[in-house]
């Protein structure tokens, strides 16, 4: 199964150099029947790499460019009256596909981001009358822009607490630049083959089942949770006042599956508190919520994580 | 000198060389010189009078002995009357012939005839308007001086009436001390200048200095006092050999001998180590490398600064890295569990290779060096 993935991973590596968190994120997101926030500067290749994952597994994927006019209409689609036979038909919209790039999603007007993120929890759509079950898998990849904040409609906590898991993409780094320049100056970019088929990741995704987690590190995780509730009762009386609102019990369970899908992506067969540890912050980066004095203090929820990470014991 | 020139002028033969009316009109000429067969470096005096006869003009004279190799000479005199219209002068030479034979002693007389008023215009000029004096110049034609010249007697070093003395300080020294010798040779005739002294047979080193020479010419001839500063060294003792001088005096017509006697000198000999100049002798010549020295110590001067720069920006480097606070918490780290839990917490990606060793040992039969480990993790920050 492991060959699958790094074959997998070869191919994305064909079309975009570097940004391995963003791929990993988005490996985890599509085993897990996960959806992903990626926060980041344009030109990060975050369209390349939906597309290339898309070609690379066989899967129809779309983009969305969110905008202040868009309409919940325009993304799920819509009843149109047909006055030939006096008809209603269903014009679905592009939310029908397996991958779907939400660009800029905290452009769009709150009822716009709702009807997404609705559908990103149910996994079906109901125009007019008649409700679609939308294909599996169904990923939607979110961005941010951090630089504008102008005309901007942030995306509020209980929302966000549907995305499985929050990655921040950096810059490439110099090396990795130089590369993507010359390839782009000479369009000698490889072209993404399909490497495997929906099948092949329904089976890797039982297989992601069948990883084992310790009763122990089940435990620890449910714990590392509870501390973002209440972190004075896990001796973390310091960062009790910079947090109003702790992880819900989505975050238990997205954490639950992404160590998991770690633990497969390295190749294990059980999870380790490694696992937990290279996921943890993407998982909860963005359910945690600052109080205002910890916003005022410009500390991150990065901070918090890592605080209650080195308080808790590891099993 | 036994017999004075005046004697010897009366009994000389007087001799009328020329008396010429050259220029008869204008001036008479008398040489007068008081021997005419001389011997070699014997002295000549001769005598030359000038006597205006044509009162209507100013005259001056110029007169000179041409040089030549056959002899050498000195002006001891000459006397001017004032007049301007009646001019007498009176020129006395001394002559001493340098070879033997007929030796012809030329002239050269120059007549300057002149006008009281251009005398008068030369005088009216000053320091910086200087008038010259307008001449119109002759040149008379005078027979040259023949002079029979008489050989001297073979292997004649002085002429003239000389007497010689000499000192030595000491006889005995150590081994190439120098011994003061001086040679002194007084009397009246030819100066006594001898290219060399001392004998040249015998091994010792010979030290000699330009002789001090004290001369007085007058009508008698000269008179000299000539002195030789010498020295001898040796390591050995040596003798040295008589300084025999062969003489001539042309008065007497007489040869004699001037002599110093043979000389002996005990050397007393020393290590020749001994006698190295320890004080004032100079350094042994030898190849300088003190510019090495100096550019060894320019480099390590640098180098030390430059290590010093290095270090403090190390030091600095390793204070800063050090007051990292990952860092302080991975090396408060007691076990693996605590620094597996320090490295997840902090960005995990960043610690994967160590992150890995650790699970291993904790979860797994790897066996890792704790420190080993942490000094990798650190290298990654």
């Amino acid at each position: 199964m492991n060959e699958q993935i790094n074959t997998l991973k070869n191919e994305l590596g064909k079309a975009v150099i570097g940004q391995e968190a963003m791929i990993e994120g988005l490996l985890i997101g599509l085993l897990c029947d996960g959806h992903i926030l990626v926060e980041g500067v344009p030109g990060l290749a975050k369209t390349t790499t939906i597309n290339a994952l898309s070609r690379a597994i066989g899967l129809d994927s779309k983009r969305i460019q969110f905008t202040p006019d868009l309409l919940p209409s325009d993304i799920i689609g819509a009843q149109i009256y047909n006055p030939k036979d006096h008809s209603f038909s269903i014009k679905k919209g592009p939310l029908f596909t397996n991958l779907l790039l939400a660009d800029e999603i905290n452009r769009a007007p709150a009822k716009v981001q709702s009807a997404l993120l609705e559908v990103m929890q149910e996994r079906q759509v109901t125009i007019a009358e008649e409700t679609f079950k939308l294909d599996s898998p169904f990923l939607v990849m979110a961005t941010q822009n951090p630089i504008e904040q102008e005309g901007v409609y942030a995306l509020p906590e209980a929302q966000l607490d549907r995305f499985m898991m929050k990655i921040v993409v950096q810059h490439n780094s110099e090396e990795e630049e130089l590369d993507i320049m010359r390839k782009a100056a000479s369009k000698s970019f490889g072209e993404v083959q399909a490497v495997l088929s929906i099948e092949d990741l329904h089976a890797l995704q039982a297989e992601i089942c069948k990883i084992h987690v310790d009763k122990e590190l089940e435990r620890y995780m449910v714990q590392i949770i509870s501390a973002t509730r209440d972190p004075a009762r896990f001796g973390l009386e310091d960062i009790a006042e910079n947090i109003m609102f702790g992880a819900s019990p989505r975050a238990s369970i997205d954490l639950y599956k992404a160590a998991k899908a770690k633990a497969f992506l390295r190749g294990n067969d059980f999870v380790s508190p490694a696992d937990i540890g290279y996921v943890i912050h993407n998982v909860l980066r963005h359910r945690i919520v600052l109080s205002y004095e910890a916003r005022a203090k410009g500390i991150h929820t990065d901070e918090i994580i890592s605080s209650i990470i080195e308080t808790l014991p590891i099993p | 000198m036994k017999n004075n020139l005046g004697n010897t002028f009366l009994r000389v033969i007087f001799l009328f060389l020329s008396f010429s009316m050259l220029q008869a009109e204008d001036f008479t000429h008398t040489f007068n010189v008081d021997k005419q067969d001389p011997y070699v470096k014997e002295a000549v005096i001769l005598t030359l009078d000038l006597n205006q006869t044509n009162r209507d003009v100013v005259m001056l004279f110029n007169f000179n002995i041409n040089k030549s190799e056959d002899y050498t000479f000195q002006r001891l005199d000459i006397q001017e009357t004032d007049s301007y219209h009646n001019a007498k002068v009176h020129y006395v030479y001394i002559i001493y012939p340098l070879r033997s034979g007929d030796i012809n002693i030329t002239f050269n007389l120059l007549k300057k005839i002149t006008t009281d008023e251009s005398i008068a215009y030369s005088f009216s000029g000053d320091r910086d308007n200087v008038k010259t004096l307008v001449t119109t110049d002759t040149q008379i034609n005078l027979p040259p001086l023949s002079l029979q010249v008489n050989p001297l007697p073979e292997e004649t070093a002085l002429v003239g009436d000389f007497s010689l003395t000499h000192s030595i300080k000491k006889h005995q020294a150590k081994a190439y001390e120098p011994l003061p010798l001086q040679v002194s040779i007084k009397g009246r005739g030819y100066p006594p200048l001898l290219d060399s002294l001392l004998p040249k047979d015998g091994n010792f080193t010979r030290f000699t200095e330009k002789p001090i020479v004290k001369s007085i010419t007058t009508p008698k001839g000269t008179q000299s006092t000539v002195t030789y500063p010498m020295a001898l060294s040796h390591s050995q003792s040596f003798t040295l050999s008589p300084i025999v001088l062969k003489a001539f005096d042309p008065q007497r017509e007489k040869s004699y001998t001037l002599e110093v006697p043979s000389q002996h000198f005990d050397i007393q000999e020393v290590a020749a180590h001994s006698l190295v100049d320890r004080v004032d002798s100079p350094d042994i010549l030898k190849e300088d490398w003190s510019w090495l020295s100096t550019l060894l110590g320019y480099i390590v001067v640098f180098a030390a600064g430059y290590l010093t720069a290095l270090s403090w920006k190390w030091k600095k480097k390793q204070s800063q890295k050090a007051s990292h606070p990952l860092i302080q918490k991975i090396q408060s780290c007691k076990d693996e569990k605590a620094l597996l839990q320090v490295l997840i917490a902090a960005d995990s990606r960043h610690f994967t290779s160590s992150i890995e060793k650790l699970e291993a040992s904790l979860y797994g039969n790897g066996k890792i060096n704790l420190n080993k480990v942490k000094q990798e993790a650190e290298e990654q920050i």
